[in-house]
């Protein structure tokens, strides 16, 4: 990667995040549009975080869901007394 | 009943409010646990650990954030004692992440042009696709994936997790950058083990 390159590098948060400068976005992406590795850098960013975002939410486990109620309510008891 | 309302009534030791609270956390707590550890007993350990401390210090709790918030950053200490015994690395230096920067690659004079990923969906299995994804987010030293984690995964700001662990906004910005170009590295590494020479 070129030194032009090097200098888009701690903005590309704020450029993938859309919340850029106008006049700095149009800068970045006309620099894209003419630099093959920062465009595949871009791309690959914008997948990497694509990806990890995929299937984010496990299931909390049946099993833990039935330990944390008993557990959780003998620990508030033990601290706020019996609940009527 | 709303999210103040309920944290008012337990903290006055109302079992059910403090239930209605955690219901709608416990998944997202899982979740980030089993990013963050790897591993579904740690992440277990530290769902159950979080919500117990949360009980013992719910009366601390000045609605400065939402309630979700706060489990999270009770759940990061938490898990951070679960890691501590793991070796901790720091990083390379950003540009060490791009190509013709890497003194390794400078050295071998490699090909410095950047491996096209094309849909990694196409290109491998889904639960093969989760484990590299998972390898790429371990390899990552506590802090770098904690920021990455809250960032993309819960969708926190810049500004709340920078107050969540306690740095700069400037500082968790270069964090999160750093943590996501190590990942892109990663997983660009692996593709084009498993795939590269199939789409040449």
């Amino acid at each position: 990667m070129g030194k032009k390159c090097l200098e888009y590098i701690n903005d590309l948060n704020d450029y993938l995040d859309g919340e850029i400068e106008p006049s700095l976005c149009a800068e970045i992406e006309a620099h894209v549009g003419e630099c093959n590795n920062c465009r595949i850098m871009v791309d690959t960013l914008r997948q990497t975080v694509k990806l990890c975002r995929e299937g984010k939410e496990e299931k909390l486990p049946e099993s833990l869901e039935n330990k944390l109620n008993g557990m959780l309510k003998a620990h508030w008891e033990k601290k706020f007394g019996k609940q009527s | 009943m709303n999210e103040k309302e309920d944290i008012k009534l337990a903290q006055s030791g109302d079992f059910k409010a403090f239930n209605r609270l955690i219901e709608s956390n416990k998944s997202k707590l899982y979740s980030l646990a089993l990013k963050m550890t790897g591993n579904k007993l740690d992440a277990e350990d530290i769902v159950s650990e979080t919500l117990i401390k949360a009980i013992d210090n719910i009366e601390k709790f000045r609605g400065e954030s939402a309630f979700g918030t706060w489990l999270y950053s009770i759940a990061l200490n938490q898990s951070r004692a679960h890691l501590a015994k793991q070796k901790q690395t720091d990083l390379k230096d950003f540009d060490e992440y791009l190509p013709g920067n890497n003194s390794e690659e400078l050295h071998q004079q490699k090909n410095l042009q950047l491996f096209d990923w094309d849909d990694p969906h196409s290109q491998l299995e889904s639960a093969e696709l989760r484990k590299i994804i998972q390898q790429a987010i371990d390899e990552l030293p506590f802090k770098f994936k904690e920021v990455f984690l809250l960032r993309y995964l819960e969708e926190l700001s810049i500004k709340e997790i920078a107050e969540m662990i306690d740095e700069t906004v400037a500082s968790t910005k270069s964090r999160v950058l750093r943590a996501k170009l190590v990942v892109r590295d990663s997983l660009s590494k692996t593709f084009e083990e498993r795939y590269g020479q199939k789409m040449s």
